[in-house]
């Protein structure tokens, strides 16, 4: 029989969901999930088996049905060719003496790992250099408090059909053995804040939000993220944008330049690049459900992504940027990365398994601490973290200014690509027509469509630093079984040339 | 009588079957609890016990639990890729007093040293903290009656034979047995050949729902199934990039490698016209054939808010034209919720029984909607007991007459759509829903496919596809299509729908 080597991912997370719907405030919702992921590695095999029971009994009996899994594996597996106990012992190798400790010492704020290492990217975004500083949050009174004064704002008008402030706060402590040593200790917690309108007028509906329906604004920390998030305040502001968008026309259709805003540049990033880099799809393994990518092994390093203008990061110490660690869930050291540099392929979202498999392919690609899963019950796959687009040299107004003819939108309402990555349809809560230089008339259901392996070209204009929001979701989908795993994405504003736009059906 | 309408004498038969295998499914269930009931079902019964225990005499607790000990085994390239199990029971308490109300998930172990009592106990302590600031909820209505009923699905051994031994019946809550049920399973799918290799996943296992209260309640719902998803993918089209894949699927309550052997070998028999030089289509309207499942994709756009009372009285839902009779669908097109096929629990969250059948869309129109218990008293209307989702588990769309034999004939020329994929709405007012075909999507020409079509964006009102001058004709077959979905642990329910033939479709990219 062959050795075994094991490690053990333990996770614990509690959820509060404060609602205040229409007026009235939900009935405290909370989660208390907490339960280990044991995986048995054998030299050519790997097994899991996820249990609620950490105590010794229910921890034995775990390892023992990973192993018959790792037999498996190894009867019938993807890794006869791969050495996994080497690969483990590179991983280890990735670990800072008093790792574990120094998670500890980081909780609640970004990463540390690879801080100030000088990536020459992610200009205009902050990175934390030590712990975070993080505010408390008030008492749970006081937040549905804040909920409920937004939520009466957001019921500016008799018109005003369906109005909504929430806020989920979520605390993660995770802990990873290898071999019955701690390696890491990492602790977090989530804020997502939200607010949605919808008004109906003449048969019209339409919705704001603050962030997207899938909690846009979302990010690690305290009190200070609620502040950035614009929830307060933001009330008045949405219900205004709404009432608006019921009496704009349609979004024209036809071929126009496009002005993005960072609350929909996340989404774009999000579908068209950062899933198509993902190295389990391009290896295959997400063929039956998530799909494939259209970029394939021997692009990195020489295929033009998109214009000059493009620079993409993987970044996991952007600071309060949702999806920041310090190790991956295989245990790989992570740090920030240069994934597209001025438009060129430079290396995929790989953790170190899947660039293993890419090796016995052939291919020898740089990747990035991505292995990734949504909980204790699930076995890690490549997923994106934090990725981000990063600001360039133009002013809002100067982007704005350089389109005779275009359209200018906020805030994802639709998305949909196909399997491979490549055509995209995505639609905004709020267009609003650019015409000779000059935000115009507000326009209702904007829309646009287009190819990832030629929009990212036609990228002419990227906005500053002062246009970047730093975002993300808590619910990106992948995975058999499926997981919903968080993501961040920072970027500016960004002016696309030549796009083909379209409004709401008559 | 339109052309799909429902024959009764069929619904009749159907219900009658339906009684019978839910008859054999408490028979074979009590013969199961005479022996030894599922480690799931035993911490229900705990837990039950516990909340009876644990409750003060001023307070009202109930649980809704979700359960499953499962087996995943996911393979790339005729290998397995990653396999595990996952042993996960949650449930959400909620604590009721007087008016208030606040509920806890918590994940339960069946770590025999700690009692179910000590278990829930800090997640109590924690909800009555809450409680103490919390306000009436207006719209608190959960049941408080004693009700007991369980629904214990048969197949419980994986073996493909009836349970044997308590030994078998108890390796198997662990999982053990699972994984050696699985082998054969695995053995058919671990294939590597120079026709296309094979990417494909298994779920597998016991998955549980329960409700249960202070009060005495005890409903229970229980299946054990095996469902593989899988498809076979031709190589990548070294001058054009393009990919072609061809899906396949088998699910049962035993496993049966023999039925997935067919399956699979079905599907490389459709490989094969894949590797025809794939037809490029311009945008512009086409003419299309939408198999079963193309139509269950389509049709499970209306799930997002199409039924809901909630959504409609807030102004979000895609059907409001069709509530306001502005818009209709073809008489052809009848839609309901069904639990008599036993796909999912016959009993909601609140703890309330769900009406056998909901008819939602009747002859192309708005029959009824979905109307929970705290949707009827938010916005005083009747309620009929749906889940707070508002959404159907169990979907049965009417069939009409056309036939499987007859159905590329009458397509005549145009596209074969077996799967869509990333739907979405463009204009949910207009019930506009853009998505992409993916898999084995044919151009059929005079009622014979002759070549895969590359990927196309369709963007389109479901009014006009499926609408009176659209919906040409259903099939005369209903397909079984169990819900695959394992966000959060193995679903309930699923669909039965017939093929459609539809007179135009938008292709937009």
């Amino acid at each position: 029989m062959s050795s075994a080597r094991i490690t053990i991912r333990e996770v614990t997370e509690h959820q509060q969901r404060l609602v205040v719907r229409r007026g009235i405030a939900q009935p405290v919702e909370g989660t208390l999930d907490s339960g280990g992921m044991v995986t048995v590695w054998l030299r050519h095999g790997v097994g899991y088996c996820a249990t609620p029971r950490l105590d010794a009994t229910g921890l034995a009996e775990a390892t023992g049905r990973a192993r018959a899994w790792a037999e498996r594996s190894q009867a019938s597996g993807l890794f006869a060719d791969i050495d996994l106990h080497a690969l483990l012992d590179e991983l280890a190798g990735s670990h800072a003496p008093g790792d574990a400790g120094a998670r500890a010492a980081s909780a609640l704020g970004a990463g540390q790992a690879g801080a100030g290492r000088g990536l020459d990217s992610g200009r205009g975004l902050r990175h934390a250099g030590g712990p975070t500083v993080q505010s408390a949050l008030p008492p749970r009174a006081d937040l549905i408090g804040l909920l409920r004064v937004e939520s009466h704002a957001l019921k500016a008008h008799e018109d005003i059909a369906n109005w909504v402030a929430r806020l989920n706060i979520t605390q993660s402590t995770q802990r990873l053995w290898f071999d019955n040593q701690l390696v890491s200790e990492e602790q977090a917690q989530f804020v997502e804040p939200n607010l949605e309108v919808t008004a109906v007028r003449r048969g019209v509906a339409q919705t704001r939000t603050l962030g997207g329906q899938y909690n846009g604004f979302c990010q690690r920390g305290g009190f200070e993220v609620l502040q950035a998030s614009g929830l307060i305040g933001g009330g008045a502001r949405l219900a205004d944008e709404v009432l608006q968008l019921v009496e704009a026309p349609a979004c024209p259709d036809g071929v126009t330049d496009l002005l993005l805003a960072p609350d929909q540049m996340m989404l774009q990033i999000h579908e068209s690049i950062g899933h198509p880099l993902e190295l389990d799809r391009i290896l295959g393994d997400e063929r039956n459900f998530a799909g494939g990518s259209f970029v394939t092994p021997d692009l990195f390093g020489r295929y033009a992504y998109g214009s000059p203008l493009l620079n993409v990061s993987f970044d996991p110490t952007v600071e309060r940027e949702l999806a920041g660690y310090t190790m991956d869930d295989e245990g790989e050291r992570a740090h920030p990365v240069a994934l597209i540099r001025h438009g060129i392929l430079l290396r995929p979202l790989g953790s170190a398994l899947s660039r293993a498999r890419a090796r016995v392919q052939g291919y020898s690609l740089e990747g990035t601490a991505n292995a990734r899963s949504v909980g204790w019950h699930r076995a890690p796959i490549d997923r994106m973290a934090n990725l981000n687009l990063e600001p360039g040299e133009a002013s809002f107004d100067e982007l704005v200014a350089g389109i005779e003819r275009g359209v200018y939108m906020r805030t994802n309402a639709s998305w949909s690509i196909d399997d491979a990555r490549n055509k995209f349809q995505f639609g905004c809560e709020w267009g609003q027509l650019i015409e000779d230089g000059r935000l115009t008339q507000v326009v209702r259901n904007p829309g646009y469509r287009g190819v990832s392996a030629s929009f990212w070209r036609s990228l002419d204009g990227v906005g500053n630093a002062d246009t970047v929001q730093v975002l993300g979701t808590p619910f990106c989908g992948k995975g058999e079984p499926g997981q919903v795993i968080r993501v961040g994405h920072a970027s500016p504003a960004c002016r696309f040339r030549g796009i083909e736009v379209f409004g709401a059906s008559a | 009588m339109s052309q799909s309408q429902p024959d009764p004498r069929l619904n009749e038969r159907r219900d009658a079957q339906a009684k019978a295998r839910a008859d054999d499914h408490v028979q074979a269930a009590s013969r199961e609890r005479a022996e030894v009931p599922s480690a799931l079902r035993r911490t229900f019964a705990d837990l039950g016990q516990a909340l009876q225990a644990s409750h003060r005499p001023d307070e009202f607790l109930c649980a809704w639990v979700q359960a499953e000990a499962s087996d995943y085994v996911r393979l790339n390239q005729g290998r397995l890729r990653q396999a595990g199990s996952v042993h996960r029971q949650q449930a959400t308490l909620r604590l009721i007093q007087g008016a208030r109300q606040s509920s806890l998930t918590i994940t339960l172990s069946d770590d025999p040293g700690r009692s179910m009592a000590e278990q829930i106990r800090p997640a109590l302590e924690s909800l009555r903290a809450v409680l103490i600031d919390s306000e009436d909820d207006p719209l608190l209505d959960v049941c408080r009656d004693a009700v007991v009923s369980e629904d214990v699905g048969p197949g419980l051994s994986s073996s493909g034979r009836a349970s044997g031994s308590v030994a078998a019946v108890l390796a198997q809550d662990a999982g053990v047995s699972a994984q050696v049920g699985l082998d054969p399973l695995i053995d058919v799918l671990s294939v590597r050949d120079a026709q296309g290799d094979l990417v494909a996943f298994i779920a597998a296992g016991r998955l549980g729902r329960g409700f249960c209260s202070s009060s005495g309640a005890s409903q229970w719902f229980e299946r054990h199934s095996i469902a593989v998803d899988g498809s076979i993918h031709l190589p990548v089209d070294p001058l054009t990039g393009d990919r072609r894949a061809v899906k396949f699927g088998w699910s049962g309550e035993t496993a049966d490698p023999d039925a997935l052997s067919e399956a699979v070998a079905r599907a490389r028999l459709e490989a094969g016209l894949l590797q025809r030089p794939a037809k490029r289509l311009s945008p512009g309207d086409y003419r299309v054939l939408l198999r079963p499942r193309a139509l269950a994709d389509l049709l499970g756009m209306l799930d997002w808010g199409g039924y809901s009372a909630r959504a409609h009285l807030s102004g979000q839902s895609p059907l409001a034209r069709l509530r306001a009779g502005q818009q209709t669908f073809s008489p052809l097109l009848h839609l309901a919720e069904d639990l008599s096929a036993g796909l999912a629990p016959a009993f909601q969250t609140d703890g309330y029984a769900r009406p056998p059948r909901t008819e939602l869309i009747r002859e192309g129109r708005f029959a009824d909607w979905m109307v929970s218990p705290a949707t009827a008293r938010e916005f005083g209307i009747a309620g009929n007991s749906a889940p707070p989702s508002e959404v159907p588990e169990s979907v049965v769309v009417g069939c009409g007459r056309l036939s499987d034999d007859d159905a590329l004939a009458r397509l005549g020329t145009g596209v074969l759509l077996s799967n869509l994929w990333y739907l979405n709405f463009s204009d949910r007012e207009a019930c506009r829903v853009t998505g992409m075909t993916r898999f084995a999507c044919l151009w059929v020409e005079h009622g014979e496919p002759v070549a895969p079509i590359e990927a196309m964006r369709f963007d389109d009102s479901l009014y006009r596809v499926l609408g009176e001058s659209g919906l040409e004709a259903l099939g005369d077959r209903a397909h079984r299509m169990p819900n695959l979905d394992t966000w959060e642990g193995r679903a309930t329910g699923g669909i039965l729908a017939p093929s459609a033939l539809v007179r135009a479709l938008r292709f937009a990219l």
